[in-house]
Order: structure tokens, then C-alpha cells, then sequence
């Protein structure tokens, strides 16, 4: 099959539908570590959950409770994968080429993939939405259900306000005390940050952190239209004019700020990948999540 | 009065303000990545610009259209006119216009009571270099008319118009009546109906009995109070004795029909003055100069109806611009 498209994002509002199309043109190459569940050792029954695999069904046990269950086994996989949405106001950028398509949009399909994937693996996962000044956060767990919760949470986010402050996200980095892996999409636009701190003080905890820096392609070209003004969305007051004269400065000023971004990230041996939102959805997941070492 | 309206024409700026306001409203988009370009001045950005300028354009035309009704516009298009009274020699009048010059102008015929009314409310329809000649018998006002322009009259007094009085008898001494009427002079005639109509103003019942319900004229002349019970609590005036009845008004003295000449006239006199009405005197020739203390004249037709059609036909064009763009 080939690559979805990101036009897929912007034509759907079905989350898992995206996550499901963007994950079966990957193959299966990307989840390589799957530990199956049934052969074992067992360790409980839970009640069938949509999403179960229908072979992990105690069939016996249906037969004789009239409700399906599944069996549970116990899993070794102590890695726990956090996944980080910033929900700023300016994640709300649009694609000024692929109509209906934003930053946010393509964050949540990223991570949403990110999340199908840790669910096939067995791994625990949750959620950290950042947004109008608040951290919503939704604890690890494991299973389809969790899927769905997380999926729902990312639905849900919406681009508006600002980054939580310092303090409030420090308050909700407690989970960093087994070792996990941190997923975080962002535009990294505000660089340092609250987010960026708390993100480089993880990676100094020897957890693996791997951003996903979200740009559009107009940002790219530096090719806005200069017919209209343009107003920060993070900040109230102040006008901004774009045109060929000031095109040059607003790609210096642009590249200097990444280049900032990506020598920090180089330094504290953080991934991080820059993709234009207008790319193919998979492809850009296959660079996110591959090993630093190489494939 | 009406010219004070005019000063409500800056109520058109009003929708030009509107339409130019929202624009700049919209226009500021949002962009992420704008903090990597310089501040611009707010005011480069105030592009003189409007947002539907179809529906601006019919607003304002119908703002415009509205104070222009109400202001009551005239347009002096009207050229030398000539006004012709009803029963004046047409020989004589077109002499006279002839001598005035104005041979060629439009001319208007109009019963000779109205005429001075015309030209007052049609005074400023005229072009400031027209001529304004009225001919004919026009009847005397108790005031002298004052006019904002100068209007000339000729007078001639116009050839009696046969006026007809029409009488029902009903009397056994008809000839005696009929010997009355014989008496009226002036322009006036009496035509005695033999079966009372609707044109019968006067009714002879010098009888007993009771007319019919249906029987109705402005006047009777009654010989026998039984006729009418009305006439028991009736006022009196000397001999004669007058009461309203629902049949007309009724009067009655018992030593009618007038047995001579004298009293016949007497009667028919007081006949034409409480019943006809007196003839006016004719207004002398004379030339009115234009007066500054000339009232405004009442609104006149024309451009208001034009006005008022295009009004409606532009309301309705606004709402349904305004419906189209908002859907």
C-alpha cells in the first residue's frame, strides 16, 4: 500500500481510521519487538474490550459465563512510552497548501501511531496534553482500552492559550521514575521553554526522549502571501507584514532560531527530527522512531 | 420645511462606514512563525477597502432615495402655460394668448374655481423663465392670492352656463306655483319635473296627506302641517315655520302659494340664498408679482410617486443582497 498522504489528515476526523491507514502502509517492520500474549505464562482474566484479538478469547470460559474473556498474560516490558502534545495556540498553523490541515492535527496522528504501536507491543503508555496553561495528563497503562482513552484525549485537544508554566509541569513529570520513553510533538517555537526544560532535564534522566519538531511548508519557502497582515496568535498586540523585502530576514531569523534548537538537542544527545506537516504521515513516523544507531 | 431633509444626506455615510469597518476587522490572519518578522505599522495595513459593494452601493442609493422622497423634490420642467377657464370664449382666449405671446404655450382648462388652485400648487413645476397667463371668469376669493411667481389674469366673464333647478309639484293649484317660478330671474331656470327624481332639489306639497317614505329633495314648500308630524315642535320665523327632516329640509306657512308678485320674489330669494348659494364676483384683470411671503405649496405628484416606486423596488433589492450574504 502505498504512503497515506497527509491530506488523509485533513480529510477525516476519525483518529484511529488515520492511525489504522498510516500503520498498514508501514508494514510491519516497525514493531519488530511484539511479545505475544498467549503462549505465555497466564496470569488473569479481564473482560473482552474492543480491539482484543479474538484468538486471545477464553472460548471454554464463554461458554460457560455467556461473556467473552480474554486471557491476560504477564508481560516483562517495563518500558513505558509518554507521549507529549503541545496544544499551544500556535500549534493551530495551518498548511497554507493542503486545505484543513494543521499542526495539531498532524501532531495527534503522529502520536496516535506512536500509541497504536506501544498498545500491539505490550508496553504501558500515557498521555501529557500541554495546553491554555495547563497539563492534562492521562496516567500509563496498558490494553485497547487505554488506546481508546488516549485516542479520545487526543481528539480532544484543542490549540489555544500557552505552555503551562515551569511549576506546572514540573508537577506532572512524577511519572519519570521507571525508565520510559518520551514521545513529544511540538513546534518548538518557544526554544527555551518550560517544555524544553523539562524535556532536556528528562533526557539528562536517562530517559529516551525524541521530539518531533512540526513545521509547514509555507515556513520552509518563507512563502506567504504579502496581500493581508498576520498577528501572532500567542500574542495579543502587534501586526505583521510579510513581502518579498522581508523575505531573506525572516528565513535568517527562522534558521538561526532551529539551528539553536537542533545544537541544543545535539548536545544534551536528544533526537530530533524536523518534518514539514505537508509530508507523507508514515514516512515521517519511520524517521521518528527509528534508532539513533541507524535501522 | 420639506428642503430641511436634505441636510439628513450624511445618513449616507453611515453604510459606507460600516462596510469599510468590517474589512479591517478581518483582515489580520494568524501566524505562528510571525515573531521572525519585524513589527509593522498597524496603519499599513488599513487598506481602504469594501466588503460587498454591491450592497453598499444599493444602501446608500436607498438612503438617498428615501431623504429625496421625504425632501419632495420638484423638477421645474413645465414651459409657458396657458390656464383656460370651463365656459370662457375659446376665440377670446386664443386672442388673448396670441397677444401675450404665448400662442404656442401648453395649454390647460380648468373649471374657474380650481384655477388659482392649480397654479398654486404647481408654481415651482414651472422653469424660472416661464410665463404663467390665466384667462377667463375666475371667481373671487375673500383674500388676494399671493403666488412666489408672477402670474398674470385676464379676465372676461364667461357666457352663464345653463343652470337648471328641477321642481316637482304636487299641488292641486299647480298653476298658481307655477305662476311663482315664473318670477325667478338671473342665469337660473326652473324645470318642473312631472314625477319627482333624483335631480328634483325642490318639492311643492300642498297637500294632506302624507308623501311617500321614499320621496327626498333638499327643500319642500308645505301648505298643510299634516303632513309632516316634524313641523308640531318646529321654530318659527314669522309666518313661516322650518324644521330638518330626515326627507329634507322642510318649510311651511299656510298662506302659500304667494299671492303676489312681491312675496313670490321674496320667497324665491330666500330660496337662492339658503339653498342655491350666492353667484361670486368675477376677479378683475390684474397682474400678481412674484411674493417672497408665498407660502411653500403642498406637496405635488410627479417625482414623489417615481420616487417612492424606486424606493420599494430598492428595499426590496437590499434585503434580498443582505439575505444572499449571509447564507
Amino acid at each position: 500500500m502505498a504512503l497515506v498522504s497527509s491530506a488523509l489528515i485533513a480529510h477525516t476526523t476519525k483518529l484511529d481510521l488515520v492511525i489504522r491507514h498510516v500503520l498498514a502502509g508501514l508494514g510491519h517492520g516497525i514493531h519488530a519487538g511484539r511479545e505475544r500474549g498467549a503462549g505465555v505464562e497466564f496470569s488473569e482474566y479481564r473482560a473482552y474490550a474492543p480491539g482484543d484479538e479474538w484468538r486471545r478469547v477464553d472460548w471454554k470460559l464463554a461458554a460457560r459465563a455467556d461473556r467473552y474473556f480474554v486471557r491476560e498474560a504477564e508481560r516483562d516490558s517495563h518500558v513505558a512510552v509518554w507521549l507529549v502534545l503541545d496544544a499551544s495556540a500556535s500549534m493551530a498553523e495551518p498548511s497554507r497548501s493542503v486545505e484543513g490541515l494543521d499542526k495539531l492535527s498532524y501532531a495527534r496522528t503522529q502520536l496516535g501511531c506512536v500509541a497504536a504501536i506501544a498498545q500491539r507491543q505490550g508496553d504501558a503508555f500515557g498521555l501529557l496534553v500541554l495546553g491554555d496553561g495547563k497539563a492534562a495528563f492521562t496516567p500509563a497503562a496498558r490494553g485497547p482500552r487505554q488506546l481508546q482513552r488516549v485516542l479520545a484525549q487526543l481528539s480532544k485537544a484543542r490549540a489555544g492559550g500557552a505552555l503551562p508554566d515551569a511549576t506546572t509541569l514540573k508537577a506532572s513529570l512524577h511519572f519519570a521514575v521507571s525508565p520510559s520513553a518520551v514521545y513529544a510533538a511540538s513546534d518548538l517555537l518557544d526554544w527555551p521553554s518550560p517544555l524544553s526544560q523539562a524535556l532536556l532535564r528528562l533526557r539528562q534522566m536517562r530517559h529516551d526522549v525524541r521530539v518531533l519538531g512540526l513545521q509547514t511548508q509555507a515556513e520552509i519557502d518563507a512563502s506567504f502571501s504579502d496581500a493581508q497582515s498576520y498577528r501572532d496568535p500567542e500574542q495579543d498586540e502587534g501586526v505583521f507584514r510579510f513581502g518579498a523585502d522581508l523575505k531573506d530576514g525572516y528565513r535568517r531569523n527562522r534558521e538561526a532560531h532551529f539551528a539553536g534548537v537542533a545544537a541544543q538537542a545535539r548536545k544534551n544527545d536528544m533526537p530530533l527530527l524536523l518534518a514539514a506537516i505537508e509530508q507523507a504521515p508514515g514516512e515521517v513516523l519511520r524517521r521518528w522512531l527509528r534508532r539513533p544507531g541507524g535501522r | 420645511m420639506n428642503l430641511l431633509w436634505w441636510f439628513a444626506l450624511p445618513v449616507v455615510l453611515l453604510p459606507i462606514w460600516w462596510h469599510r469597518r468590517k474589512r479591517i476587522e478581518n483582515k489580520a490572519e494568524l501566524m505562528a512563525t510571525a515573531r521572525f518578522l519585524p513589527r509593522a505599522e498597524p496603519r499599513q495595513t488599513r487598506v481602504w477597502r469594501w466588503s460587498d459593494p454591491l450592497l453598499l452601493l444599493v444602501r446608500c442609493l436607498l438612503l438617498a432615495c428615501l431623504i429625496a422622497w421625504l425632501a419632495n423634490p420638484v423638477f421645474p420642467q413645465r414651459g409657458d402655460t396657458v390656464i383656460v377657464t370651463q365656459g370662457a370664449d375659446a376665440a377670446w382666449a386664443a386672442r388673448q394668448a396670441a397677444d401675450a405671446g404665448l400662442a404656442q404655450a401648453e395649454r390647460i382648462t380648468l373649471p374657474g374655481a380650481q384655477a388659482l388652485n392649480w397654479v398654486h400648487a404647481h408654481q415651482r413645476e414651472l422653469r424660472p423663465d416661464a410665463r404663467l397667463l390665466v384667462l377667463g371668469d375666475v371667481p373671487m376669493r375673500a383674500s388676494r392670492p399671493v403666488f412666489g411667481r408672477q402670474v398674470e389674469l385676464r379676465a372676461h366673464a364667461a357666457k352663464p352656463a345653463n343652470l337648471e333647478h328641477h321642481v316637482f309639484i304636487a299641488s292641486e293649484r299647480a298653476a298658481e306655483w307655477r305662476r311663482m317660478f315664473t318670477a325667478l330671474d338671473g342665469p337660473e331656470n326652473v324645470v318642473v319635473d312631472a314625477a319627482p327624481g333624483a335631480a328634483t332639489s325642490l318639492i311643492v306639497w300642498d297637500r294632506p296627506a302624507a308623501p311617500p317614505a321614499s320621496m327626498k329633495a333638499s327643500l319642500w314648500l308645505v301648505t298643510d302641517p299634516a303632513a309632516f308630524p316634524e313641523l308640531a315642535k318646529a321654530a318659527s320665523l314669522g309666518a313661516l315655520r322650518y324644521a330638518a327632516t330626515t326627507r329634507g329640509r322642510v318649510w311651511y306657512n299656510a298662506a302659500w302659494p304667494p299671492r303676489d308678485a312681491d312675496s313670490a320674489r321674496r320667497l324665491l330669494d330666500d330660496w337662492q340664498q339658503l339653498h342655491v348659494g350666492p353667484r361670486p364676483y368675477m376677479l378683475q384683470s390684474q397682474v400678481f408679482a412674484a411674493s417672497k411671503e408665498a407660502r411653500a405649496p403642498a406637496p405635488s405628484g410627479g417625482l414623489r410617486d417615481i420616487l417612492l416606486i424606486a424606493l420599494v423596488a430598492l428595499f426590496v433589492l437590499e434585503r434580498s443582497l443582505a439575505h444572499v450574504r449571509r447564507r
